[in-house]
């Protein structure tokens, strides 16, 4: 037991239905404010809900860049976080403060906005399309308050806010940070409302968790924590909120867009969590739950209560979603601010909207539990949950306390190998637009995918399931009810499923709100992929997928042994993936970048298992991977030059991390792709590192600019380097991978 | 059964619920095993139907969504109501 790298809050910034402040927010939710009203961004023509939960400030009084909404929301949060936090440049080292939000819709209302140009006025304005991908986010909060710590977009949909979270604790805990800017954003948007209107799942009224059950409401906003080691805060003299302990991810492995109906997912996120605190059951005094207002999510989420916490007679829930509507990728954090204020102030904020009738029923279905129904309730609030559940069956639970408490360490100091590698990528250009992969139904038979399963999926979900599954079978694993917990995914990404929003985005804008596709929307979340591939595999761990541009293949990586480390696993599935479509070819040439690289596509997973594991289970080991490093310097998103430094940093404290000195690296496997400017950051950097003449192998001579599929390649290359090196060339190999708006992450990988 | 019909809710699935084309004939079962489509795909089916018919399917029992064929029925008996 022991605690030394205790995490505490010492910021909060909200923006959302409810206000502009954190301030506003809590004292509205305390108070039973709803911040429920009719839809006013969205045409709702014909739909039969046209209720939402939008912030009424425009985007231009948000901030003053020309950022997607999504971003705006975020920086107006991060902004009064960081204020509250009192941060300032002297009293934090910029590199060690980094920025990890969580997501759902990415841009969606600048491609909403981009393609209705397009579409309408024919002619679409090309600055829109940087705004488009989630990537961006976090990289923009980073550069709007000059933070140079590690970023990450969290994209798992209604589920990332509170991922982020964890991660930003995780990273704290071994060291990579002395704090993050933490949390989610999203704005309201078309998709979303035409996407969740298609599936049937809008209340007509304002959404009644846990009482009518009938659907949601969408909201829009930010949540924003600054999550801190207690050694930095105390050593500024900050306040302190509360502390974080521990926190839980699971995967249901169940289907695309419902919850398991037994609740085993979501019981097991909080089972982690529980657990990874030190607590008990009997210890919690408040949970905010996920209580979205859909039937399927309630009776779920009513029996995973039941089932854990019938023994606990003191536990308070309830779901402010019935006043901010429901946030999607922000839900996560914004119920965190609201958790934390909760313990702060001994108050529990209500679930409101029953009338007299309601409170009889709730009687029944509450049993012991207190569901605070429309007033909020006084009382101790030592320890307190946040319960997220989103889309793909990912499950998030996270523990906020009072006071510090001994958390278990779980974590080791394990050796973590490569012991399988599964490619697909980009090998013929028939079309002139690029290299595609050739995917054909031999491709899922060899691994029993049958037609009513990849039916469903979109490209990018194709790419990543056949991926996935050839990794898993050359590592020779077989998922079954021994392992299935202890088996993870980090998929990296780019640019996520762009082909499948943009798809459902022109339908809407040409055929009205009313009539989106309810076929293809479970696919424009960027976690669907990594959601298809865990309910075909059968993967009930961790399970994130990241967007951060061309380098969150190697991102993921370095995820993934970190997830390995923390104890939370003992095999990580770690994924590369990107499409190239017509929609992806035509954006990307667009920006003019078509003409300095050959754009590719695909996915690559890598196998990553800690050597119990992989002793234990006589597995074949391809390489070590020896360090990592994940670092950041911000730039203009789009742009990489001015973040040299980034690059240096992240290759010396990979090779730090793997206890070398960077003249020990036998050969690099880099990232350039034919573009100039990216190409020469690149060689100006090796040259100022090692001090000798270093090979440098690019992979995308081959497989072109399959941008997180080609970070992710680098590894698996480089891997397979050392596995086959008879002739004693090579000892160590660098993988480094840049993504726009200053993002590295380097992996030194080890021969065996 | 009209032909002309059945094409064009034939074409509807494949284009909507990606079927392959070759793999779905007049009387595949649509939520059997092979195809397995689910309740979120008879969604899609309703609003691909009254899309290309201006036939209403909500509500309509269960037994009229299992194959082109009892597709095709449904929406001859309804056409123009």
């Amino acid at each position: 037991m022991g605690n030394e790298r205790r995490c505490v809050v010492t910021g909060l910034g909200l923006v959302c239905a409810l206000g502009d402040s954190v301030d506003k927010c809590w004292n509205a939710a305390a108070n039973g404010v709803t911040g429920i009203r009719e839809v006013t961004t969205v045409d709702t023509t014909d739909c039969y809900a046209n209720m939402g939960a939008e912030v009424e400030a425009r985007s231009s009084e948000l901030s003053s860049e020309n950022y997607d909404r999504s971003s705006l929301l975020c920086i107006k949060a991060a902004g009064e976080a960081l204020a509250d936090a009192g941060y300032s440049a002297d009293c934090f080292d910029s590199d060690r403060i980094g920025v990890i939000i969580g997501n759902c819709v990415g841009g969606a209302a600048s491609i909403d906005k981009y393609y209705t140009d397009e579409i309408k006025n024919g002619n679409a304005d090309t600055s829109d399309i940087l705004k488009m991908p989630a990537s961006a986010i976090a990289n923009n909060v980073a550069k709007h308050f000059g933070l140079n710590g590690a970023t990450a977009n969290i994209v798992n949909a209604c589920a990332a806010g509170t991922m982020s979270l964890s991660y930003a604790c995780d990273l704290i805990r071994s060291g990579k940070a002395d704090a993050f800017a933490a949390g989610g954003s999203d704005s309201f948007s078309s998709l979303a409302f035409s996407g969740f209107h298609a599936l049937h799942a809008l209340a007509e009224g304002p959404c009644s968790p846990f009482n009518k059950s009938n659907g949601i409401t969408l909201g829009e906003g930010a949540g924003i924590l600054i999550i801190e080691s207690y050694e930095h805060a105390v050593k500024r003299g900050a306040k302190i909120y509360c502390e974080v302990l521990g926190s839980g991810v699971s995967s249901d492995a169940h289907h695309i867009t419902a919850p398991r109906p037994d609740g085993q997912g979501q019981m097991s996120a909080i089972k982690r969590a529980i657990r990874n605190s030190g607590l008990e059951f009997t210890d919690i005094d408040y949970i905010n739950a996920h209580g979205t207002g859909t039937a399927k999510n309630d009776e779920a989420e009513f029996l995973s209560l039941h089932t854990l916490f019938d023994g606990n007679d003191h536990v308070s829930v309830s779901s402010t979603k019935s006043m901010t509507g429901h946030c999607l990728g922000a839900a996560g954090s914004i119920e965190a601010v609201f958790t934390v204020k909760a313990v702060c102030e001994d108050t529990v904020p209500p679930t409101i909207g029953y009338n007299e009738e309601d409170l009889e029923n709730l009687k029944e279905k509450a049993g012991s539990i207190d569901f605070v129904p429309n007033t909020k309730r006084e009382k101790p609030v030592n320890y307190a949950v946040s319960n997220s559940f989103a889309f793909g069956g990912n499950n998030a639970s996270i523990v906020f306390a009072k006071n510090p408490h001994d958390i278990p360490d779980n974590t080791n100091k394990q050796r973590v190998f490569v012991t399988g590698i599964g490619e697909l990528l980009g090998a013929s250009d028939e079309a002139g637009k690029g290299l595609r992969c050739d995917i054909t139904g031999d491709d899922y038979k060899e691994h029993g995918i049958k037609m009513a399963f990849y039916r469903k999926l979109d490209r990018f979900s194709q790419l990543q399931l056949i991926s996935g599954m050839r990794a898993l079978a050359d590592a020779k694993i077989t998922v079954d009810e021994a392992n299935e917990n202890d088996i993870g995914i980090i998929i990296g990404t780019a640019d996520g499923p762009m082909t499948e929003i943009v798809g459902f985005q022109k339908n809407t804008i040409l055929n009205g709100t009313a009539n989106g596709s309810a076929f293809s929307f479970p696919n424009t979340v960027y976690n669907a992929a990594g959601g298809y591939f865990s309910i075909f595999a059968g993967i009930k761990g961790y399970n994130v997928t990241v967007a951060n541009g061309i380098q969150a293949g190697l991102q993921s990586i370095c995820y993934a042994a970190d997830v390995l480390h923390s104890g939370e696993e003992s095999i990580m599935v770690a994924s590369g993936t990107d499409e190239n479509t017509d929609v992806t070819y035509e954006l990307y040439e667009k920006l003019g970048y078509t003409e300095s690289f050959r754009l590719g596509e695909g996915s690559v997973s890598i196998v990553l298992e800690t050597e119990e594991s992989a002793e234990k289970r006589g597995a074949e080991k391809l390489c070590e991977i020896a360090g990592t490093s994940m670092t950041h310097k911000s730039v203009e998103f789009g742009t990489l030059r001015g973040s040299e430094d980034a690059m240096k940093r992240a290759i010396l404290e990979a090779c730090e991390s793997a206890g070398i000195a960077p003249d020990e690296i036998s050969a690099v496997c880099g990232f350039a792709d034919g573009n100039k400017t990216v190409d020469d950051i690149e060689r100006a950097v090796y040259s100022e590192v090692f001090t000798k003449d270093i090979p440098v192998i690019s992979v995308r001579n081959d497989i072109g600019e399959a941008r997180a599929a080609a970070a992710a390649q680098q590894a698996a290359y480089a891997a397979k380097l050392l596995k086959n090196d008879s002739e004693g060339k090579y000892n160590y190999i660098l993988a480094v991978a840049a993504g726009v708006g200053g993002s590295y992450s380097a992996v030194v990988l080890k021969k065996i | 059964m009209n032909t002309e019909i059945a094409e064009k809710i034939k074409g509807m699935l494949v284009e909507n619920l990606r079927i392959p084309a070759d793999e779905l004939e007049y009387t595949s079962e649509l939520f059997g095993d092979d195809i397995g489509l689910d309740s979120i795909d008879s969604i899609e089916i309703i609003a691909g139907i009254d899309n290309l018919f201006g036939v209403q399917m909500t509500g309509a029992a269960r037994e009229n969504f299992q194959t082109i064929e009892t597709l095709t029925k449904y929406v001859e008996e309804h056409m123009g109501e």
